[in-house]
């Protein structure tokens, strides 16, 4: 085997058969990397490591240490309670109830915010007049802070001068009295969960139209050729290709829906109807200011959102080679 | 051709997204660092003051820093995150304010904690007593934790032109006449649901409840902290029970099931949609309904004394306050910008009493009785003669403090009385919750 080609796909020349350094060239050989070089690429990933070792890897691992003992400061010592801080968890009413509220906002979050996303990156893919603008109006609701939206879809959802019992009033469909949130859970959460998917289908659109950017257009042509049709070759060309962006997209509408908090809270405050697990995280920890439950109950939100991505990233993502 | 593809390449990309969602997630834990002494200096520092409202005007904090050399750095924050930052700071002990909120319901907390350091090591405490009637409110085991700064306390409001179409012109004094009234406005179809009751699980609800119970004669904890509201015949419940059968005959709008306290003033009572609030917040006619472009029904909302069980009744307050968190870096000069806020004459004019230029917008009604008094003199407050009234008879919601687990009991409250109001429980079910929560609680 040719030297070079050694060189080229190690980087490193093997000690026993290196070349004598030379002062001048005459050789096409590479030199020898400075241990300035040597350093640098960890250099470079330095702060980045930092930060995440920092930021996410030590709080983590705080997190699932404190998640085991009694951390209360109305309650002090601090002191080990093995898993106390989770069964009282699982006896508690409220958290129970957030947790199904939360198993429903993540079943048609994921879902709903998919499926847009992925009709929005259909309309998006091909090159139209207006298609800038029309990205830029679709980024808008992911741009916006979540307290900002559900202010917002407070005054749209009013019973008393809301635009949703106006609009449903001059359709003769409802008596425009209707009361939308508070009152029947089922509708509660729907309506909540709808305002996040308005949040974050946008993101989920352009994950999906990034993975559709490579898709090369011969294909479609040649699909064509062979006489496939429209139908037949968004399944079996555009969503096997999109799957690499559609299981991002999924994930971060896992994260997103699971860690529901402001609109929730903001659409219908603590009530039992629509309350999340994070608001509960959010009342354990900086209410009631027991933080080893507010540990245990962050770590357990951790580990579903961890077990769920896998499942997502296994049945979805497919590596694609263009 | 292209083609998907699955083996350990792809195991790895899984991977690294896997351990990215994790980064991701894990991220939102806390963190902890260790705290500082507070330095004594009051010349030539800068201190930080965060509260949940605007700056004052830039000439008034201005005007302070000639005074006194200490230049301030005003922090506006939410409330709820104000007091997370509040928990979380103290927590980990670090700085984040030298000057901040103290809020009347945490008082009980705050002061078993020991995250602020007591006023009275400051100031004169005991002399501002008589003309500061709501410091009660932030006393806790014979210490001061903060300075009230603004008079909050709740009052009944009337949308009196209303009442006066309805062919009622004299003021109800006990809860029985003003409901005969509200259902008189009902019946001479002026309002289709007179009355404003804030029914969205909040803190809002739980103040309605405490001051209908106040009005009816009754506490809602005692001095050990044990719920007083359990008989069927105490106050509480029957606070309860009128506040939940307002909502189910009609008297209360459906909607209100989900309308927290401020948006039942502006989308209810400032626009006429009802014609009362029986627990709504002193300063509001003036700030609120007085104000034509925000409100409909300018100088037709008028303060009555509360309604009571037998005759008018006292109000309770819900006071904001200002305090000295432990990590503070200059808690003597912060000291002394809290003794210059809450002066009689700042408090003058923040109130607009001097002129517009020193008003401070965020700012509804002073704590000092003798700058009510000197307000209403003037004729610079709406409302001024009731309000002074009621200011120096107002009592604390907790005659002995609220107790240091009242957040977990305000929120026991407001989840129960906003699910009998929709009906996924009993009022005496509701009540049985709220009390085995306090009694829990208490120990």
């Amino acid at each position: 085997m040719p030297r070079s080609a050694i060189d080229d796909a190690t980087g490193a020349v093997p000690v026993a058969s290196a070349p004598k350094r030379r002062r001048a060239g005459g050789n096409s050989r590479p030199r020898r990397r400075s241990r300035f070089e040597t350093v640098l690429p960890y250099l470079l990933v330095a702060p980045l490591a930092a930060f995440i070792i920092g930021l996410a890897l030590v709080p983590a691992g705080f997190t699932i240490v404190q998640s085991f003992f009694k951390v209360n400061p109305l309650d002090p010592p601090t002191r080990f309670t093995g898993f106390g801080n989770f069964t009282k968890l699982f006896n508690n009413d409220a958290v129970v109830g957030a947790f199904s509220n939360t198993a429903y906002y993540v079943v048609v979050g994921v879902a709903l915010s998919t499926v847009l996303g992925i009709m929005f990156a259909m309309v998006l893919r091909r090159p139209f007049r207006g298609r800038s603008l029309l990205i830029a109006v679709l980024i808008l609701p992911w741009a916006l802070p979540g307290v900002v939206e559900g202010i917002l879809w407070t005054g749209m959802f009013d019973t008393n001068n809301g635009l949703i019992n106006s609009v449903m009033s001059t359709l003769h469909l409802m008596n425009g009295n209707a009361v939308l949130l508070g009152q029947n859970r089922l509708l509660t959460i729907t309506l909540i969960e709808l305002v996040q998917v308005w949040q974050i289908t946008p993101l989920s659109a352009l994950l999906i139209l990034a993975a559709l950017q490579v898709v090369p257009d011969e294909l479609y042509e040649a699909a064509e050729i062979d006489g496939c049709g429209a139908w037949a070759a968004f399944w079996r060309i555009t969503l096997p290709l999109a799957r690499p962006g559609i299981a991002i997209a999924m994930v971060q509408a896992t994260i997103a829906t699971l860690n529901v908090f402001d609109q929730p809270y903001v659409l219908n405050g603590a009530a039992t109807t629509g309350a999340s697990v994070t608001e509960q995280t959010y009342f354990i920890s900086f209410q009631n200011l027991d933080f080893g439950q507010g540990y245990a109950l962050s770590l357990l939100i951790t580990v579903v959102t961890l077990l769920i991505s896998l499942v997502v990233v296994r049945v979805v993502y497919r590596r694609v080679d263009l | 051709m292209p083609r998907t593809t699955q083996g350990v390449p792809g195991w790895l990309t899984r991977g690294a997204v896997v351990a990215g969602v994790a980064a991701l997630v894990a991220g939102t834990a806390a963190c902890s660092s260790s705290g500082s002494g507070g330095s004594t200096k009051t010349k030539g520092v800068t201190i930080t003051v965060a509260l949940a409202a605007d700056a004052p005007p830039k000439a008034a904090l201005a005007a302070f820093t000639q005074q006194t050399g200490i230049k301030v750095k005003w922090v506006n924050i939410d409330w709820d995150s104000l007091q997370t930052k509040i928990s979380a700071a103290a927590t980990a002990k670090t700085y984040f304010a030298d000057a901040t909120d103290v809020d009347w319901s945490r008082v009980g907390q705050l002061g078993k904690l020991g995250w602020f350091y007591p006023m009275d090591k400051y100031l004169n405490t005991k002399s501002m007593t008589a003309d500061l009637p709501q410091l009660a409110s932030f006393t806790t085991g014979g210490k001061v934790i903060g300075i009230p700064y603004d008079a909050s306390f709740m009052v009944t409001t009337v949308n009196t032109d209303m009442f006066a179409k309805a062919g009622i012109t004299t003021m109800p004094t006990t809860l029985d006449e003003y409901t005969n009234d509200l259902k008189q406005v009902q019946a001479k179809g002026i309002s289709k649901h007179p009355l404003n009751i804030p029914f969205t699980a909040a803190e809002g609800l739980s103040t309605y409840w405490y001051e209908t119970t106040g009005a009816l004669g009754g506490t809602i904890l005692d001095q050990h902290g044990k719920p007083q509201f359990k008989d069927p015949s105490s106050p509480g419940y029957k606070a309860a029970e009128w506040m939940v059968n307002a909502m189910k005959t009609g008297l209360v709008p459906p909607g209100n099931i989900n309308v927290s306290d401020s948006q039942g003033e502006q989308t209810l009572m400032a626009k006429g949609v009802v014609a009362t609030t029986f627990s709504d917040y002193s300063g509001l006619v003036g700030s609120l309904y007085n104000v034509p472009s925000s409100s409909s029904v300018v100088n037709k909302v008028k303060y009555i004394p509360t309604p009571g069980a037998t005759g008018t009744a006292a109000n309770l307050s819900n006071p904001d306050g200002i305090g000295i968190p432990k990590q503070a870096k200059y808690p003597n000069a912060a000291a002394k910008f809290i003794e210059w806020f809450t002066s009689v004459q700042q408090q003058v004019d923040f109130s607009g009493a001097n002129g517009a230029a020193k008003a401070w917008a965020a700012y509804a009604l002073p704590s000092h009785l003798s700058a009510v008094q000197e307000m209403a003199r003037k004729g610079n407050l709406v409302g001024g003669d009731q309000l002074s009234a009621m200011l120096a008879k107002s009592k604390p919601v907790f005659p002995g403090g609220a107790p240091a687990w009242y957040p977990q009991f305000s929120n026991s409250v407001y989840t129960h009385l906003h699910g009998a109001a929709v009906g996924s429980e009993s009022v005496s079910q509701a009540i049985n919750a709220i009390a085995s929560t306090a009694t829990g609680l208490a120990g």
